[in-house]
């Protein structure tokens, strides 16, 4: 396929609108307002009247619940996101560019909704700021004020990758971009000349080193550690936790990513722009992340049943006897077989639409696992005696807490509707039209 | 009149002169002259010795000198009030500065001058005039990495990165305060309240969960004080227990450390963990960071069992901890913090004032001679526990009695909560 071709079909989108786009438009801008009603009544009669969280202790109830594991899983999705980007630019594969610019939206649109399912768990969310207020005073000790840093510092990484990949992109094709975004255009090329772009690919080159050094440290380290640190809750206390949430994140980005590319690919007839030889690399990264999540799920299972501390043995044992628990095993094994079946047969069994569909059933359960956790942990409190007086906690969302959550999905789903109008979703080379 | 407010004729050097005022209102017997003709007969003032608080003083001596104080001029209410906080300055929990400061405008109302200095530097406050830190006040800051703090702030740093953290390092010096959560660090309070419990006189009858509830209005199932009924195998015997739990009142407080706005945090003054409920923002670390489950989250919804909150819902620092949480903000056991602040209650809280068996005892766990101390002293044969000790948390409420062990079963009291009009959330898992 020539140049020519290829850029014709990615701008094609910022070119032509069809009746399906403004569907969809309405679909995901009726979602946002049942959102923003299911938000304000939560709002009025409070965090702990809307949903099924409550006190631990003599109440029995459970502080944190799908709020905080959908957050878990926001960030997963987000550091594994921006990391294949990076990854790409690194290794420098250009078979797998196209997947590049998708990651990166998806990196910014999902620290978003990492952050509004913080503002949904919070008894004061109007009081959100307090915590940038107090941050110089609490980053010495409060893991929250961490994690603040870290989203904080991947938002403007990941937001400066982008915008910097932009640049001559949007330079040498702005008069094909839509003109009702012009301002923003002229905003994102202020001062552009061709003659920087050997530096800006530099800089983005380091840039990318950066974001794959802070991943381990960050998503494997900060966002686990709001956990890990917690001595009082014996279902989180550990110090492997890093490395399997982090397993996790990866997971559920990689499977995301194959979503959302599948969905463009599919929307736009881009089948001769992102090759099926794309998604048959990222089916066997995805086999061996999956594998390593059933790897650790293992080692907790088994350090937890074979002559652990009696609260730690109870807990595991505990876990055992959740249904979730099982849907999560089942979710990953059921993945793992499927994807390396369509690895080892490709000709019989891969294709893309099941491969979405494993990644789907991937999503969904590391997002259960990530609940699991939050909820587990805390269901299952302190240590004894205190363990056995108090009653096991309780859990359970309400309609409220589902649609709040899933409507940070629509959110993101809304943010990439919107992103394709702005800005072309593959990667272009701007030396070409030059 | 002036000189005799001079900062200079109120300097304390023991417990035994607690002057301050110009009218006077000394607890001591040497100051009694000034209020007029000390050839009245009444009642000595007894010899206390060193160390004494208000709560030795006998009620017909205070009476005699309440009496004497009708005839002055002056205002009384102020100068009973000065003289306490002079004690509490004797005692180390209040700085000069602080001392000052509160009475100012009052002493200013009454004798239309006070040149006694309220806004003094640290040293100057916490340093008397010979260059010595004056009895009861810390000299120094808190050590560097030995606590648990320090590692926390080692760790925070490196999470940060460096740059950011060193920075934040400076700003920390200033924005901390008397408003940050390094507020004493660790278990250095000179004066820590917490309290002894006696486990075998208690009798689960749940007076205390009562009293608290009608002291601090707290929400419908919230028990700030509850008190656990348990059954257990001792060596194929069963026991029966009970446990009062209030909020411990670490000295290690993992809840002010997750805490990410110092919401949460320990009094410099009486060591007594509250939260600042205009700042907290509800995000309920404190509630998963703690060991003991002390915490509830704000509901605004008043029982029948309390008329309202009538303490004061501002600290002498005139932040708002006293009460039950507004909607949507974190609360716990306050030590009665109201309490604390009006010296007229200081030193009681309602659970122990309704022990109808003195199971509790309240009082600065550092002062050898405080009431929990004493109990203490006086059964050194007993066991005694802190609870969940090997959480490093350092609990300030100590038990005497059998520590319920691993597998102490929850069992119905004598009393349910039910029977005194009072209900816990537990059966509908939580909240509803």
């Amino acid at each position: 396929m020539s140049t020519g071709v290829l850029e014709d079909r990615v701008l094609y989108p910022l070119e032509n609108t069809s009746r399906r786009f403004y569907a969809l438009l309405a679909v995901f801008v009726l979602t946002t307002i049942l959102f923003l009603v299911a938000w304000v009544y939560q709002l009025n009669v409070g965090v702990w009247a809307a949903t099924g969280i409550g006190d631990w202790g003599i109440s029995g109830g459970v502080p944190w619940g799908l709020y905080i594991g959908g957050f878990v899983w926001w960030i997963g999705l987000a550091h594994g996101g921006i990391a294949i980007s990076a990854a790409v630019r690194v290794i420098n594969v250009d078979r797998f560019a196209p997947i590049a610019r998708v990651s990166e939206v998806l990196t910014v649109l999902a620290l978003s909704m990492a952050a509004t399912n913080i503002v949904l768990s919070m008894g004061r969310p109007d009081r959100i700021f307090n915590t940038i207020i107090w941050w110089p005073a609490t980053v010495h000790h409060s893991p929250l004020a961490w994690d603040i840093a870290v989203i904080s510092l991947y938002l403007v990484l990941s937001l400066t990758y982008l915008t910097l990949s932009l640049r001559a992109e949007i330079a040498a094709f702005r008069d094909r971009l839509p003109v009702h975004f012009s301002p923003l255009y002229v905003l994102l090329t202020l001062g552009y000349s061709t003659s920087e772009d050997e530096k800006i690919e530099q800089i983005l080159w380091w840039l990318a080193v950066a974001i794959l050094a802070l991943v381990p440290l960050l998503s494997g380290g900060v966002v686990p550690w709001l956990f890990s640190l917690i001595a009082a809750q014996p279902g989180w206390f550990g110090a492997a936790a890093g490395a399997a949430m982090l397993t996790e994140s990866l997971t559920s980005a990689l499977a995301g990513v194959i979503v959302i590319t599948a969905i463009f690919r599919w929307a736009y007839d881009w089948d001769d722009v992102i090759d099926e030889r794309i998604f048959r690399d990222l089916a066997i990264v995805l086999a061996f992340l999956a594998l390593a999540t059933i790897w650790f799920t293992m080692h907790d299972i088994l350090t937890g049943v074979y002559a652990a501390p009696t609260n730690i043995g109870a807990l595991t044992t505990a876990m055992l006897e959740l249904s979730f628990f099982w849907l999560a095993v089942i979710g990953l094994v059921v993945s793992v077989v499927a994807l390396f079946v369509m690895i080892g047969w490709p000709e019989q069994f891969f294709s893309i639409p099941a491969l979405v569909g494993v990644s789907v059933i991937l999503s969904i359960t590391i997002l259960n696992k990530k609940v699991m956790f939050v909820v587990e942990g805390l269901m299952f409190p302190t240590a004894p005696p205190l363990t056995n007086l108090y009653p096991t906690g309780s859990y359970s969302p309400t309609l409220v807490e589902w649609w709040l959550f899933i409507g940070t999905i629509f959110l993101a789903g809304f943010g990439f509707l919107v992103a394709s109008k702005v800005i072309p979703m593959v990667e272009l080379d701007p030396e070409e039209v030059n | 009149m002036t000189s005799e407010i001079e900062p200079s004729a109120c300097s304390c050097d023991d417990g035994n002169c607690a002057c301050g005022t110009g009218g006077c209102a000394c607890g001591s017997g040497k100051c009694t002259e000034t209020i007029g003709d000390s050839s009245d007969q009444g009642p000595e003032m007894p010899d206390l010795g060193q160390g004494w608080t208000t709560g030795d003083l006998d009620e017909e001596w205070e009476a005699h000198a309440e009496e004497k104080l009708e005839t002055v001029d002056f205002d009384v209410e102020l100068g009973v009030e000065m003289s306490r906080d002079a004690m509490r300055l004797a005692r180390g929990e209040l700085t000069e500065a602080e001392f000052h400061d509160k009475h100012h405008e009052a002493i200013k109302a009454e004798f239309g001058i006070d040149e006694r200095p309220t806004k003094s530097t640290p040293l100057e406050a916490t340093r008397g005039g010979d260059g010595n830190a004056l009895p009861g006040v810390p000299a120094v800051e808190g050590s560097g990495l030995s606590s648990r703090r320090g590692l926390m702030k080692a760790i925070g740093g490196l999470a940060a990165t460096g740059a950011t953290a060193s920075v934040a390092g400076c700003l920390d010096q200033d924005a901390g305060g008397s408003a940050s959560a390094t507020d004493g660090d660790g278990g250095d309070n000179e004066v820590q309240m917490g309290m002894v419990i006696d486990t075998d006189q208690c009798i689960a009858c749940l007076k205390c969960s009562e009293a608290c509830k009608e002291e601090n209005n707290t929400d419908r199932g919230a028990q700030w004080m509850h008190v656990f009924r348990y059954e257990e195998d001792e060596y194929g015997e069963t026991r029966a227990g009970q446990m009062p739990r209030p909020c411990q009142h670490c000295s290690e407080p993992s809840c002010t450390y997750v805490c990410p706005t110092q919401s949460r945090f320990k009094r410099e003054e009486d060591g007594i963990v509250v939260t600042d409920y205009d700042r907290c923002i509800g995000c309920k670390y404190c509630e998963v960071a703690c060991p003991y489950g002390v915490n509830f989250l704000g509901k605004n919804e008043p029982t029948e069992k309390s008329p309202g909150f009538f303490g004061s819902e501002t600290d002498q620092n005139d932040r708002h901890v006293g009460g039950p949480p507004p909607a949507g903000v974190m609360g716990k056991c306050t030590f009665c913090v109201h309490r604390q602040d009006d010296s007229a209650q200081r030193g009681t809280t309602a659970c122990e004032d309704d022990c109808p068996v003195d199971a509790i005892h309240f009082g600065d766990m550092n002062d050898s001679e405080s009431d929990p101390r004493e109990y203490l002293r006086e059964n050194d044969e007993e066991t005694r526990f802190k609870l969940l000790e090997q959480q490093g948390n350092e609990p300030n409420i100590v038990y005497l009695g059998n520590e319920p062990s691993n597998e102490a079963k929850p069992v119905d009291g004598p009393y349910t909560y039910e029977d005194v009009g009072l209900e816990t959330l537990a059966e509908d898992g939580g909240d509803d």
